[in-house]
Formats: structure tokens, C-alpha cells, sequence
């Protein structure tokens, strides 16, 4: 087990190299600069003077070991777009609201989508059946800006109960969170029912029936626990895709996060933000798999990746 | 769940408990960008933080009938020769911290601009032609010898190279920094709610980075004119897009949207009395690169000029949100002559001759085009799509010529157009201060588009420096005709944004000026000292 955590994170280490020189050259490439874009350019000898204060008059080489050699040492630079502040103090302050979106909606959204799941699944071609596989499907086909619209007009709009976007204040994290909540509650509903339903018709749990096992039993502690597998799977990299931010809920509902960064900092050409969230996202996902795999071997003796002993 | 709810309703009454009673008036307003760096209009304009300019004192600005009115100067006037122009402060304006405004603070905020790589610093010499700008910004003179001076406390004074008849509305756009606080923290000062300092009618709150939202607050230490009638105003950047902006405004979240085509219907008829437009002082064209076939051929583009069948393009694909464009300048715009206007008609006939003369009868041999335009958010993004595709047909039907559709970032469109990269774009553009010399600088001496056109050059250049405004006006309209008689551009369509506001808010603000227009944020200083709300 331990030679295999080892062996995984040399393949993290290598994924992040690989990654960090993709984005950092591909970034690059795009024509423009962050002083680009405006209609009236600024002069030859002002665009030089704002270059060289951001160190972008050096090689490409030289900006890139310079940068990821911060990176070393947790230090992301400074954001184009908000001067005042370092990458990272960017980061932990616009992280806090997209992570408690995120967070709670998946929080939230992964055991509703599992009950469901398991209700319908255990009644099959009954009305919750159905109810679950037209949830799962409308959630997994509506795009989300389309349910929070939707959200907004009828809880905010029509009845008037609830704000219609903004933050700060808890009543305004409802429509957001459960415009979230409802991807992985589709997504876990539609997984753990056919995981139930391709267990439930496994050999070993005839024979626990024969055993005279009540079902409650057979269900929670025999059946779940062997339908876990690909919901492990899905699980954090779902929880990562949220908790980064969605772009388009934060912007439906105008809630302060990370998501509107990932467009920005590409637009404006903030070099050091988007190589930062990059990098964040990459580091999150080889960790997330890192752990999905540590979580199968758990569960499952039989899926020790590479044969371990 | 239930625990959720248990916990969210304990936050809820919570706050609830913690909130004081406020009786104040709080106007929530959609901003412009969600991205903004510096709240100092004189360090940055394009990614300054929302609203940063009214937290400043201008010298001089408009009120809604585009009458420029002194702000921070009392009275102006200008030198024999006409080069030098005297600004005079109004006494008593004091900084948020006490401290007094002054002369120096306006000069300072130009001295800083012309040598910290200022965003705007164009303006200060496509605008203002401030004696030794460009030579300062370029590095190659002292900021001694800028054209600038405050002459004691209260006065200023102002060299420009040629004469600037309109340099007064220039001023507009003027804002002072406080250089008692930049000599202390650099230009960082503008960076945190607690060192930003305020000479305006609003004080800075609070400013949420993440979006670039803002609260500002009634100032109390402001004592120039346009005093704001409100105690707070909070202005959220995300409530821009009318795609949430509208559904904020239903909820009662917000005063009020700007409204998107498809939400125009539903608004007018909820909100008959509500429905605000703008003309926005801007226009979208299509310009050439002159140098290169087929379009070094004048035919070709005075095809193109009788071509386009604007009342129609307006009056369908672009309903409610253009009206026709005839000329560079927009009607309302000071030196907008409608006769020169006129001459923009739909004409196939004419259109189909002159695609003969140049030898493409029928658009036979002639080369496929590509036309470029740039990616944009608001009223260009709904706009220009549209309209490209228009064209497209238009273009098709009448001079038979196949024309592709290409769109670009901005920072790809302006590369492509300053090195001529395509030979036909659909260039927008909104004024940056209210003169005609404004719009004609666009196509003066190469200009945005590389155009060097001789006649039109010495007329502009000429009417620029005139201080007799009937004579100007000619000399504006003699080049217009020249752009007009070359082909050098295809004036298509201004802009016309439509809000609804709500019936809460009241003031002259809240009103239509007599052309009919409410210009809302696009004269921030009027508006939000000019509203009210019950």
C-alpha cells in the first residue's frame, strides 16, 4: 500500500511539471498581452514600462522558472488584477464562498442522490422509479444556468420567499446551493441505482437470503457497501469540480467566488492567476484520485492496485 | 437537511438581530466590470474599480441636456492666443480626511498619469494636447515641462500646443489625486477601503474585490455643487448582464436592469412608465484597410457605402436597440449635421454602378472577404453579431459577393487592425469627451484605422484649433463629406440602450433629458447626485 501511495504521488509530481509547461506556453501563445486589449493602446515606451514592472520583458524560459521556482515556494505572485494582494490571499478570500456552495451542494445533493438512487432501485418500475430516473435525467440534461433561472423566477420572482441572487447573508445561499445540489444528486441517483440494481442481482446476495438475512440487513450493510465502488469514483472528482467554482451559477446569482476568475484572468491575460488556478485544479484532481484509489483498496481488499500484498 | 435549515434560520435571525433599524435611502445599481484594480480613475481607467471616478471631483462636467457645468472649478477662461487656458477652483473643497484640495492635487493626478503608464494617457494628448504630453509620456522630457501648473491653491493653469477651444469638456474627465496621500503610500493608496480618500459628492464603504462590487456613502465632507440626495449606494457589477440584472430588479433586489432584446417586450408592458433609453454617444462602422485590394479602389467602397439598407437593418434585426447611423457623429452629439446625415441613403442602383466602375459588375471576380469583429459584452454584443450577419445577406443580395464572418478577442481584433493584418472590420466606437473633434480625431493623421488622407487631415486639424463654433462646424462637415466622397468608412448604426427603473426612484435623474434619453450610469457624476428614492 505505502509503495503505491509512493509510486502515485512521483506520477503527481510528474503530472503537475507536465501540466504547469503546457498551460504556462499554451497561455503564452495566445496572441496579446495584458495591455492589449483596450481601444486606444497605451504608447510603445508606456506598454514597455508596465512590461518590465511585471517582469513579461524577460524570455519565456527565464518567466517560467522564475514563476514555478515561487511556485516551489508557495509563492503564486501577484495577480494582474488585483494588485493589492498576493495570488494565494486572492485565492483564500474568493475560495471561501465558491467552497461553501460547492461544499453544501454536494453535501447535500450526494446522499439525497443516493436515497434516491437506493429508493428507486429497491422499487423498481414504481412511481419513485420513475420520479428518480426523470430527476436524474432532467438534472443531468438542463443546463445548470437554466435551473437556477428557473429557481430564481419561481422562488424569487413568483412566490417572493427567498432573494434572488447576492450573498453575505444566509437566506441568499439557498437558490445557489440548490441549483448546485441538484448535479450530483442526478448524477449519484442515476449511478447508485444501476450500482444497486447490478449488486441486488448478484449470486452471494441470493445466498444471504438463504441465510434468512432481513433485508434491511442485506441492503444496508451487504449490498451498499458493494455498490460503493463507483460512487467512490465520481465522488471527489465531483466535489472538486463544485468547490472550484461554477461559473455560471456564481454569475446567475451573483455570488463573489473563484468560478468568474477562470474567465477573467484569461481574458485579461493574468498570467499568474491563471497559472495558479491551473495548477490548483491539477494538484486537487491527482489528489482526488490519489484518494479515490486509497478508498477502493479500502473497501475493496480484492482491487489493491498493482497487487499489492 | 433539517439541521441545515435549523442552522441557516439560527444565521438568519441572527443577523436579523445584529442589523440596526436604518431609515437611510440605499439605491442598488448594476456596475460595468466585474474586474477592477485601482479605485483612482487617474491610475487606471480601463480596469479601474467600479465607480472609482465619483468618488472624485472633476473640474467640470455634463448635466443631462450634455451641458458641461463647473464642478470643482468656479470659472475658466482662456489666453489671448488661446493656448493657455485658467481654471479657478472653487474654494473650500476639502479631501474625506480634512485635508484641503488643491490646485496641486489636479496637476499631480496629470504629472503621475503622463509618467506612471497611465491606461487614459492618450486622451491627455488625442484630447487635451497638453503642451509636452507626449514627449513626457514617452520618456524623452521632464514632467517639468508638461504644460501644467498650479499657479497658487486655486488656480490652474493649462498650455496646450494648439489651441483647444473645447478643452473645458475635456476636463470632464479630470479628476484630482491626493497627493498628500500617495507621498505616503504610494499608489497603493487606492487599493484598500481604509486608505482610499474621497473629494467627491460619495465616500468608499466597502468594495468586495471579487466581483468589484462597491458601497458608497453620502459624503459629508463635500461641499462643491451636485450634493448627493441619497445616504448609500451599492453598485454590484454582476447585476450588469440583464440576465441577472432583470430577474434582481422583479425580486425588488435591485432599482434597476438594463434590459436585453428578448426582455425589452415583457418589460414595457409590466413597466410602461419604467422603461428608460439611452443614445449612447457611439457608433458602430465598417472600416477598410485602404492600402489593399480590393478595397484601394474608391468604387468599391462607395458600393459598399449605398449598400446597406440601415431603416430596415434597425427596424428589424436590431429592434429597439439602433437606431440608423448616417454619419460618425451620433444625433444629439455636438456637430452633428444632419444633412451630412442624410446622405447615407440605401441606394442598390448607385451601389451596383459603382461595383461596375471598379470592374466587379455583379460582384463578378471579386475576392471573398473576410469581415473581422471583436468579441463584446453589452450594447456592442448584442449589436454586432447581429448586424454582421445582416450585412452579410445585404452584402449578397446587392453587390453579389460572398463575405465570411470572423470574430476575434479584442486584443486580436486591435492587433489585426493596427497592423493590418484583414482589410474590411466592423469597428465600434463610443465618445471619450463631448466634441466632434472627438470622432474626427478617430480617422486624423493614421489615426485608429492607418488612414492618411491629406484634405481631411488639414480640415480637421483646422477645425480642431478654431474657436468660432459656427466656422467649426463647416470645417467638420467639409471632412465628413471627404470621408464621405473617399469611401473611408460605412457608417452603420448607434447604439441605444433601454433600462427599466423602478417607480421608487424619483429626481431630475430619473427623468428623460429633452431628446428624449436618460442616460442613467453613462453620466455617473449627474445621475446618482440627481436621484432619489421614497
Amino acid at each position: 500500500m505505502l509503495s503505491f501511495i509512493l509510486r502515485r504521488l512521483v506520477s503527481v509530481a510528474a503530472t503537475f511539471i507536465i501540466v504547469s509547461l503546457i498551460i504556462f506556453f499554451m497561455m503564452h501563445s495566445i496572441p496579446g498581452g495584458p495591455f492589449d486589449a483596450n481601444d486606444m493602446p497605451v504608447s510603445e515606451a508606456v506598454r514597455a514600462k508596465l512590461m518590465a514592472n511585471l517582469g513579461l520583458d524577460q524570455p519565456l524560459y527565464v518567466q517560467y522558472f522564475r514563476y514555478m521556482w515561487g511556485v516551489l515556494h508557495f509563492d503564486f505572485g501577484v495577480p494582474y488584477q488585483s494588485p493589492g494582494e498576493t495570488v494565494t490571499q486572492l485565492l483564500s478570500r474568493a475560495w471561501v464562498p465558491s467552497l461553501v456552495l460547492g461544499g453544501l451542494g454536494v453535501l447535500i445533493g450526494a446522499p439525497l442522490g443516493i436515497l434516491l438512487g437506493m429508493a428507486a432501485a429497491l422499487n423498481r418500475n414504481s412511481w419513485i422509479d420513475y420520479l428518480a430516473s426523470t430527476l436524474a435525467t432532467l438534472g443531468l440534461t438542463i443546463p445548470v444556468f437554466v435551473t437556477s433561472m428557473l429557481l430564481i423566477l419561481v422562488f424569487a420572482v413568483w412566490l417572493n420567499w427567498l432573494p434572488a441572487s447576492g450573498w453575505g447573508k444566509p437566506e441568499r445561499w439557498i437558490l445557489p446551493i440548490a441549483a448546485y445540489a441538484l448535479i450530483p444528486l442526478a448524477t449519484y441517483a442515476r449511478y447508485t441505482r444501476s450500482a444497486m440494481l447490478d449488486t441486488l442481482n448478484r449470486p452471494f446476495v441470493t445466498v444471504l437470503r438463504a441465510k434468512g438475512l432481513t433485508e434491511r440487513r442485506i441492503v444496508f450493510q451487504h449490498v451498499l457497501r458493494n455498490s460503493a465502488i463507483p460512487l467512490v469514483t465520481v465522488f471527489l472528482p465531483m466535489f472538486i469540480g463544485t468547490a472550484t467554482g461554477s461559473i455560471f451559477v456564481e454569475a446567475m446569482f451573483r455570488v463573489p467566488g473563484l468560478g468568474a476568475y477562470f474567465v477573467s484572468s484569461i481574458e485579461t491575460r493574468d498570467y499568474p492567476l491563471e497559472m495558479a488556478l491551473m495548477l490548483m485544479i491539477t494538484f486537487m484532481y491527482c489528489i482526488a484520485y490519489l484518494l479515490s484509489d486509497i478508498v477502493y483498496a479500502l473497501i475493496n481488499p480484492r482491487i489493491r492496485v498493482g497487487g499489492g500484498q | 437537511m433539517k439541521l441545515f435549515n435549523k442552522i441557516v434560520g439560527t444565521l438568519a435571525v441572527a443577523t436579523a438581530l445584529t442589523m440596526p433599524a436604518l431609515a437611510q435611502t440605499t439605491i442598488v445599481a448594476p456596475g460595468q466590470s466585474t474586474t477592477g484594480t485601482y479605485m483612482d480613475y487617474m491610475k487606471t481607467v480601463y480596469d479601474r474599480a467600479t465607480f472609482a471616478e465619483l468618488l472624485q471631483v472633476p473640474i467640470a462636467t455634463f448635466d443631462k441636456e450634455f451641458e458641461l457645468t463647473p464642478m470643482a472649478a468656479e470659472s475658466w477662461s482662456q489666453s489671448e492666443d488661446g493656448l493657455t487656458w485658467t481654471f479657478k477652483l472653487r474654494p473650500g473643497l476639502v479631501w474625506s480626511d480634512g485635508e484641503p484640495l488643491t490646485a496641486e492635487d489636479y496637476v499631480f493626478a496629470l504629472q503621475r498619469a503622463a509618467t506612471g503608464g497611465y491606461d487614459f494617457a492618450w486622451y491627455w494628448d488625442f484630447a487635451g494636447g497638453i503642451k509636452g504630453w507626449k514627449e513626457v509620456t514617452e520618456g524623452t522630457a521632464d514632467v517639468s515641462t508638461l504644460g501644467l501648473k498650479a499657479v497658487d491653491d486655486l488656480t490652474i493653469e493649462v498650455t496646450t500646443v494648439a489651441p483647444k477651444p473645447y478643452l473645458p469638456s475635456v476636463t470632464s474627465l479630470w479628476y484630482p489625486v491626493p497627493k498628500h496621500v500617495v507621498d505616503k503610500l504610494g499608489d497603493d493608496w487606492a487599493l484598500n477601503v481604509d486608505t482610499v480618500v474621497s473629494s467627491g459628492p460619495f465616500d468608499l464603504e466597502s468594495w468586495e474585490k471579487s466581483n468589484n462590487s462597491v458601497v458608497l456613502t453620502k459624503s459629508d465632507t463635500y461641499t462643491g455643487p451636485w450634493q448627493a440626495q441619497i445616504d448609500r449606494l451599492e453598485v454590484d457589477p454582476s447585476l450588469g448582464a440583464p440576465e441577472v440584472g432583470l430577474p434582481a430588479f422583479l425580486a425588488g433586489d435591485a432599482d434597476y436592469s438594463f434590459l436585453n432584446t428578448g426582455q425589452v417586450p415583457v418589460a414595457t408592458q409590466r413597466y410602461p412608465d419604467g422603461i428608460r433609453k439611452n443614445a449612447v454617444f457611439a457608433t458602430s462602422y465598417i472600416s477598410y484597410d485602404l492600402d489593399s485590394a480590393p478595397f484601394n479602389d474608391v468604387n468599391v467602397r462607395r458600393a459598399f457605402y449605398y449598400a446597406v439598407n440601415r431603416a430596415e437593418l434597425t427596424s428589424t434585426v436590431l429592434k429597439d436597440i439602433a437606431i440608423p447611423a448616417g454619419s460618425i457623429l451620433p444625433p444629439g452629439y455636438p456637430g452633428y449635421n444632419p444633412d451630412i446625415a442624410a446622405e447615407a441613403v440605401f441606394d442598390p442602383e448607385k451601389a451596383k454602378q459603382y461595383m461596375a466602375d471598379a470592374g466587379f459588375a455583379n460582384g463578378e471576380g471579386f475576392p471573398e472577404i473576410e469581415i473581422w469583429y471583436r468579441e463584446e459584452g453589452g450594447y456592442n454584443g448584442a449589436i454586432i453579431p447581429a448586424m454582421a450577419q445582416y450585412l452579410q445577406a445585404q452584402f449578397k443580395d446587392v453587390l453579389g459577393i460572398t463575405m465570411n464572418i470572423r470574430v476575434l478577442p479584442g486584443a486580436d481584433w486591435m492587433d489585426g487592425l493596427r497592423n493590418k493584418k484583414n482589410n474590411i472590420f466592423i469597428a465600434p466606437y463610443e465618445y471619450d469627451y463631448l466634441d466632434p473633434s472627438n470622432f474626427y480625431g478617430i480617422f486624423y493623421n493614421g489615426g485608429r484605422h492607418g488612414y492618411h488622407i491629406p484634405e481631411y487631415d488639414a480640415l480637421v486639424a483646422k477645425a480642431d484649433s478654431e474657436s468660432d463654433w459656427d466656422t467649426r462646424y463647416k470645417l467638420y462637415a467639409e471632412a465628413e463629406q471627404i470621408m464621405i466622397d473617399q469611401g473611408l468608412i460605412v457608417p452603420l448604426v448607434h447604439p441605444i440602450t433601454i433600462a427599466v427603473i423602478s417607480d421608487t426612484l424619483g429626481g431630475d435623474a430619473s427623468t428623460p433629458n429633452k431628446l428624449g434619453f436618460t442616460s442613467l450610469d453613462r453620466l455617473g457624476h449627474y445621475f446618482f447626485t440627481h436621484l432619489t428614492k421614497q
